[in-house]
């Protein structure tokens, strides 16, 4: 295996993963913004076995990957050790075209996905998906602002 | 009392017959190394018998929490047997920040049912100097959702600045307001006797602080602290032989809107579920904002206060920032809050302190002066509404106390 194609080692958090997540994380996987939806293809937030309010199953709908910040905080602390000396990172509520709220970070397209300037995020921004290979087997969707 | 719904009916029903706050006692509150969790337990529970004139042996009920440290599926009745008791009725309560005002709740409805009579509530913990720093990370984790927020790097701070930075977007208010807050608690803090920081710092000070999370500054920030508290609850009938001033809890209830920060609708919608909790409080007491005479609003962080002054109907959408900077929360101001300094001063114990704070000031003997504090006492204060919010202002319960008995 040559150095580029290893990754490095992932020490920050991972999702804890539930079976009613599992067509979530396939889909990010293969670098696709899968949502849980009603019968009638309107999506909720976050993936469940069943819709909440009616308790049907669930469906799942493809998104668009497109949204704008509804709001975020500059965390200049991170939850755990693995973020010492990181510069500080976004986290944000993200709206969704598809009418869904999720929470992301905002970061630049580019190699490693690193944070972007926090001074360059404000609350309306549209914003696009982008998916972050962490480990070999998760992909943590993350959104960077459209040009 | 006015055209009222079943439930608020059947809620002043149990508190027409006397439900009191009998006695209360907290411990040295801070960095208290070499204390155990169930020390300081004991400790608090010591002093709330004293303050009541009562023994352990009166004490038929125990209302427990959670701890940090000591993690046991079944805490009230492990603390039960730390005491060498056998209660006849017991309950553990965790509902995060909500805990306190519910375990009194439980108590009333213990005492309401016949379970108990004599409900000693009590929580503490020795989170500061005993948790472990795995314990630590799961606290930091605590409010996030495993999947789809934690690995974000959410910090509980950082959920608390999401809604804080929206609803500052909303309604335009100044980090200042913010700022206000802890200058304001802070002159509180520096007259009780047990609080962690007892120096007064001005908005500027604030401001000039060092950066959590957005919008949040270190100083913005809850503690975390050492310490105990506790309150026993009885009926009036039994407190008439008991050493201290009775007062009444004359108004209950609950508020909730969502669980996780992602899934909270809109800053309206956080708005109006917690402040269910006050709203109805004061319709079950039958009472209205402007009969307040002090409040010990839950105060997380800085921000935490302003949304429910404003969902409690005290203040209007987006005018709380505003009532602070004012003044209007100050010893003196129109409506006193936080008089002991709040969890971003004195010490972080859930709404513990403030229930033992407003039941002080029902009192009259919230002034701290032979103990080394200061007098903050409200002159004459007959009414007071608390609460506690546990998650990101996810749940909530209020309690209205007064100093008189309510009517039925």
């Amino acid at each position: 295996m040559s150095e580029t194609t290893e990754k490095p080692v992932w020490t920050k958090p991972l999702p804890d993963m539930r079976p009613e997540g599992d067509p979530f994380w396939a889909g990010t996987k293969e670098h696709k913004l899968l949502l849980p939806a009603d019968a009638a293809g309107k999506p909720f937030w976050y993936p469940r076995a069943n819709v909440p309010g009616t308790l049907e199953p669930t469906q799942w709908i493809e998104s668009k990957g497109e949204g704008t910040v509804y709001t975020y905080s500059t965390h200049f602390i991170g939850p755990s050790k693995a973020y010492k000396g990181d510069p500080p990172h976004i986290v944000a509520l993200v709206d969704l075209d598809e009418g869904v709220r999720m929470m992301t970070n905002i970061v630049c397209d580019e190699e490693g996905f690193p944070s972007v300037d926090p001074e360059t995020v404000s609350i309306g921004m549209r914003v696009r998906v982008v998916f972050h290979d962490a480990t070999d087997e998760i992909t943590l969707p993350k959104f960077t602002p459209v040009d | 009392m006015g055209e009222s719904t079943p439930d608020v009916r059947e809620a002043r029903r149990m508190l027409a017959k006397g439900i009191v706050i009998a006695g209360v006692g907290e411990t040295e509150q801070g960095v208290l190394p070499g204390r155990g969790s169930f020390d300081l337990l004991a400790e608090a529970t010591k002093l709330t018998l004293d303050d009541a004139g009562v023994t352990l042996a009166d004490v038929d009920g125990m209302v427990t929490a959670f701890s940090f440290v000591e993690h046991t599926l079944m805490h009230a009745t492990t603390f039960a047997d730390y005491l060498g008791m056998a209660p006849g009725y017991f309950a553990s309560v965790a509902v995060g920040g909500a805990t306190a005002p519910l375990m009194a709740v439980q108590a009333a409805m213990a005492i309401d049912a016949g379970l108990a009579e004599v409900v000693l509530c009590v929580r503490g913990d020795n989170t500061r100097s005993g948790i472990s720093s795995s314990g630590m990370i799961a606290m930091a984790r605590e409010m996030s959702h495993g999947a789809y927020e934690a690995p974000y790097g959410l910090t509980t701070i950082g959920g608390y600045g999401l809604l804080a930075q929206r609803y500052m977007y909303e309604h335009n208010v100044p980090q200042e307001a913010l700022a206000a807050v802890v200058a304001t608690q802070s002159e509180h803090a520096a007259l009780k006797w047990n609080a962690m920081l007892r120096d007064a710092v001005t908005i500027d000070d604030v401001m000039a602080d060092r950066w959590i999370a957005t919008p949040f500054h270190a100083m913005d920030c809850s503690l975390v602290s050492d310490g105990a508290c506790a309150f026993l609850v009885t009926t009036a009938a039994r407190a008439k032989g008991m050493k201290s001033k009775p007062v009444f809890i004359a108004g209950i209830g609950e508020g909730y809107s969502h669980q996780y920060i992602s899934s909270a609708t809109s800053v309206d919608g956080v708005r109006q579920g917690l402040g269910r909790a006050g709203r109805r409080a004061m319709e079950v007491a039958g009472i209205g904002p402007q009969d307040l005479d002090v409040v010990e609003i839950y105060d997380s962080f800085s921000f935490t206060p302003l949304i429910a002054l404003e969902g409690f109907g005290i203040c209007g959408p987006g005018e709380a920032g505003d009532w602070v900077m004012e003044g209007n929360g100050k010893l003196g101001g129109a409506l006193p809050m936080n008089t002991h300094g709040g969890l971003i001063r004195q010490a972080h114990l859930g709404a513990m302190h403030h229930i033992v704070e407003a039941t002080l000031q029902l009192r009259g003997e919230a002034d701290d002066t032979g103990k080394g504090g200061g007098n903050h006492q409200v002159p004459d204060a007959k009414l007071a509404l608390t609460n506690g919010s546990g998650g990101i202002l996810a749940a909530t319960s209020a309690l209205v106390l007064s100093s008189d008995a309510p009517s039925a």
